[in-house]
Parts: C-alpha cells; sequence; structure tokens
C-alpha cells in the first residue's frame, strides 16, 4: 500500500499530491492502529490463556482469524468472567466512581436482574454479558478503564464485533443450557440491529447495552423493557449521561416516560441558559452556571460577580444592589433554573 | 487592564461575526487602539433624523466593562439631550443607569431610541429642550430636520 502510493505520488503531477499526502497519512495512520491492534492481541492472548480454560479456548482460535479487532470485547468478557467476582466489583466501583452517568447503568442492570421472574436466567446471563457491558459501558463513558481497553473497543466498533457477540452469545446459551432455543437467531437479529445502529453511530454504544440487554429481552418475553428501550437508543448517543441517570428510577417503566419528557425539558433549557459570562464573554464553567447572584436570574461568572462587588456591587441585570446572603436565596428560590442542580436533585429523590 | 481588553475583543469580533444584524448600526474599532471606536447609526424613522446617518465617537475607560464608555456625537444634531457643540449625550444608561451587561452595540440601540424619545425635561441643548416643553413640535421638528438635512445628509451635487 505505501510503496504503491509513493510510486504513485512520484508519478503523478502537482494537484494530485495533496490527495496522495492524505493517503500517505491514512496510510501510516492504518499501519498504526494495526501495530496498536496486534499488540494488543497479543496482550490479551496472554491474560486469556493465563486466565481462560476450556470453551474459552475456542472462542480465542475463532477470532484470531478475525484480525483482532474483536480481541478487546473479547477481552472483556474474558476477563471479566475469569476475574470472576472480584474483577466485576472492581468495575463496578471504577464506574461509580468515576462519572455519575455511569453507575445507574450498572445499578439498574442490578436492579432489573434482582427484579426478573426467574432468577436463572438472570444469574446466568449475568455471569457473561451484564458483567461484560457494565465493564465495556465504563470504558466507553468514562475511559477511565486501561487504555489499552478502550483503544481497542474504538477499533472493535467496527464490523467484526457482530462475528464476535454471537460467538458469545452461543457459548452462554450453551453454558447456561436454556431451554429457550430462538433465543440465538433473535440475538443475532438484534445484534445486526446493533451493528447497523454502530455504523451510523460510530461510537458502539447503544450497541454494548443492547447486547447486554438482549438475553434479558429474549428470555423476559421482553415487552415492557424492549419498548422502554427504543426510544432511548436513538437518544442515546446525545445525552446518555441524563437517562442513563433516569434509569435508576425503582421502576423503570413508569418512571422513564416521564423520565424521557424531564430529560428533553431540561435538555431545552440548558441550550436557552447562557453559555458565556454576560460581562467578561467567558465561557460559564459549572460553578459559574450553578451561581445565581441575584434574584433577577442574571447569571455572570464568579470573577465579574467579585469585580462588581468591588466596584458598585448591584446586579447588571435588574440594577439592584447584590444582597450579601444570595447564594442561600438560590438554591430555595431559584432550584427550578438550575437544570443541572435539577437533575441532581430528581435522582436523588427517586433513590430515597 | 486586561479585562476590559479582553471583553473589547469579544465585542470585537461579535461587531464583525454579525454585521449585517442590525442594519441601522455599524460599529468599527480603531486601528490602533481598541479603546477608541466609532460608530455610524442610521435616524430612526418617522423623526426628524430620518435619512440621515450620525457618527458617534466611543472612548472606552479601562474599567470597561464595569465603568460605561464615553460617547458622543461627532455629527451635529439638533436634540435636547445632546449638547449641540460638543456632542455630549445625555443617558442615564451612560452615566448611572449603566450595566457592565450593556455592550458598545447596544449603547447604540440606546442612542437611537433615545433621538427617536428626546428627553426635554433634562436638556443638554436648551433651546432644542425649550422647543418642546413649549409644545412647538412643529418648530422643534422642522430646526432638528433642518440640521439632519445640514450635517447627517451626503450633500447633494
Amino acid at each position: 500500500m505505501v510503496s504503491n502510493s509513493i510510486t504513485t505520488a512520484s508519478m503523478s503531477s502537482g494537484p494530485n499530491a495533496r490527495d496522495l499526502g492524505k493517503k500517505k497519512r491514512a496510510n501510516r495512520s492504518a499501519k498504526l492502529k494495526q501495530c496498536k491492534l496486534d499488540a494488543r492481541r497479543e496482550q490479551w492472548l496472554s491474560q486469556g490463556t493465563a486466565k481462560n480454560k476450556g470453551c474459552k479456548e475456542e472462542q480465542n482460535d475463532g477470532v484470531q482469524s478475525r484480525k483482532g479487532v474483536n480481541s478487546s470485547l473479547k477481552n472483556l468478557e474474558t476477563s471479566s468472567r475469569g476475574e470472576e467476582m472480584e474483577g466485576s466489583m472492581l468495575i463496578h466501583q471504577y464506574s461509580d466512581l468515576d462519572s455519575p452517568a455511569n453507575s445507574p447503568t450498572s445499578v439498574t442492570s442490578s436492579v432489573l436482574g434482582g427484579s426478573t421472574d426467574s432468577g436463572t436466567n438472570f444469574t446466568g446471563t449475568s455471569s457473561g454479558s451484564s458483567r461484560s457491558s457494565s465493564s465495556s459501558s465504563g470504558g466507553y463513558c468514562s475511559g477511565n478503564i486501561t487504555e489499552d481497553e478502550e483503544g481497542g473497543e474504538e477499533g472493535g466498533g467496527d464490523d467484526g464485533c457482530l462475528d464476535d457477540w454471537e460467538a458469545v452469545a452461543d457459548a452462554l446459551v450453551a453454558e447456561n443450557k436454556n431451554p429457550c432455543s430462538e433465543s440465538s437467531p433473535e440475538c443475532e437479529s438484534v445484534a445486526e440491529l446493533v451493528s447497523s445502529r454502530e455504523a451510523n453511530d460510530g461510537v458502539g454504544l447503544g450497541g454494548v447495552d443492547l447486547k447486554s440487554e438482549c438475553p434479558k429481552m429474549v428470555l423476559r418475553g421482553a415487552c415492557g423493557n424492549s419498548q422502554a428501550w427504543r426510544p432511548d437508543d436513538a437518544f442515546r448517543p446525545r445525552s446518555l449521561p441524563n437517562l442513563s441517570k433516569q434509569q435508576s428510577l425503582p421502576n423503570p417503566d413508569r418512571h422513564y416516560s416521564g423520565g424521557a419528557g424531564g430529560v428533553t425539558w431540561g435538555c431545552n433549557k440548558v441550550v436557552s441558559m447562557p453559555t458565556s459570562c454576560p460581562i467578561c464573554y467567558e465561557d460559564l464553567d459549572f460553578t459559574d452556571s450553578s451561581f445565581l447572584p441575584c434574584l433577577c436570574g442574571f447569571r455572570l461568572c464568579l470573577f465579574c460577580h467579585k469585580r462588581i462587588l468591588e466596584e458598585d456591587g448591584r446586579c447588571p441585570g435588574c440594577r439592584k444592589p447584590y444582597e450579601t446572603d444570595t447564594v442561600e436565596a438560590e438554591t430555595s428560590v431559584h432550584g427550578g433554573s438550575l437544570t443541572f442542580r435539577l437533575a441532581r436533585s430528581c435522582s436523588m429523590i427517586a433513590r430515597s | 487592564m486586561q479585562a476590559s481588553r479582553a471583553r473589547l475583543f469579544k465585542e470585537y469580533k461579535e461587531v464583525q461575526r454579525e454585521k449585517t444584524a442590525d442594519p441601522d448600526i455599524q460599529l468599527a474599532c480603531d486601528d490602533s487602539n481598541i479603546f477608541k471606536w466609532t460608530a455610524l447609526i442610521k435616524g430612526p424613522s418617522e423623526t426628524p433624523y430620518e435619512g440621515g446617518v450620525f457618527q458617534l465617537a466611543f472612548a472606552v475607560p479601562e474599567q470597561y466593562p464595569l465603568q460605561p464608555p464615553q460617547v458622543r456625537f461627532l455629527t451635529k444634531i439638533f436634540h435636547p439631550n445632546v449638547h449641540f457643540k460638543t456632542g455630549e449625550i445625555c443617558l442615564d444608561i451612560l452615566k448611572n443607569a449603566w450595566s457592565p451587561a450593556w455592550t458598545l452595540q447596544s449603547v447604540c440601540r440606546a442612542i437611537i431610541a433615545l433621538m427617536a424619545h428626546p428627553e426635554p425635561d433634562s436638556p443638554l441643548n436648551c433651546d432644542s429642550g425649550n422647543l418642546l416643553r413649549s409644545g412647538d413640535i412643529r418648530g422643534f421638528q422642522s430646526m432638528a430636520k433642518m440640521y439632519t438635512r445640514l450635517a447627517a445628509m451626503p450633500k447633494k451635487g
């Protein structure tokens, strides 16, 4: 490839030089990617051989032919399975610590799992898929699990993960000795959906969660949950944190519609909120945007507020002098206008 | 001061970006000094200033936006709240009612509003104020129109 492009570069005339430069760059990056993937596959293989016994080996062999694109997903699943409870607990903790968005997903999965009528399903699936989903979702969202895994997953967002997942699903079915025979075809169809969606989104967010969802859907007859998840998937790339926050509500089906409404409403509010300080035009960070010094609702950054207090101490919005204890008034009176705070209080109410 | 400079740069960018947003106002910054601005504003319609183009000069203080900019008319204008000789403007938002939330653009808008709604009770131009206060609307309008034509309109060949 590279030599080809170089020769063509030397052959070609001036105007084409740019394209070729691009090609070269692309080639280089592809090569780099390939190198990384190879390294990762080796690492994973060594891990896998250390940890896996029995059926895993077959999967590994099968996957090797697929150029290691799926290695990361495998890696996650195998590692989470191999390390048993410790690994999964660690991963759960990570996701809890890293971002508030992640914790609800893991919480929900456990909650939902706990509420499933047939406990065997859940325990069976949870050993593989749900655990892996929690870990992988952690990797996607926060990127705080090791870099290898995350990078690998980006690579694994390609078409390869479909086949890989099917293999895993088959293995799962075999392991669980599940009477539900139609599970794998349905799963496949869902997986295809997933892959197409991933291709659209470029990020495999919906895909991973759906995968974890798939066995549950199939095994539970799936009406309520699948319907509740579909709109969710459409929204997912944009507002994943909020949605997963909403999912942490106790009974998902009831609260979901309300939750979705709340989310869109919240998004609108975010859009309407000023993103930069009207005084200095600097961007408002989180502290600034949750800072409401005056009852008139005029927002400004903390720096400008301080400068104004030093100068004449009047609110730029209403020209009334700032009160000294505005911070208390902020939470009580204008709590509704604070989107972030609102979202948090919602989830807190739901939890208690 | 750094803050005023940064803010003026941001305002400059904003003005460049939304040049066509307000067709009545043309704000421009001095090439060498960001604290000196000039603006061209069109006289509001249905006033004696209609059809005229008035030039404003802004002198922005170092404490901007905590302190208001000093604005004056470079173009002669017959208006009760504008000093006929110096072009000084008597406008509350340029004095005690200033708010840092105002921008140079919004000051221009306020001045256009002042042109449409003169305040004869606090006159800088006593002749103009007296005309209005005595109820001689017609006299005021003809004077203002004359000065608009003399000073704020391109000379016809």
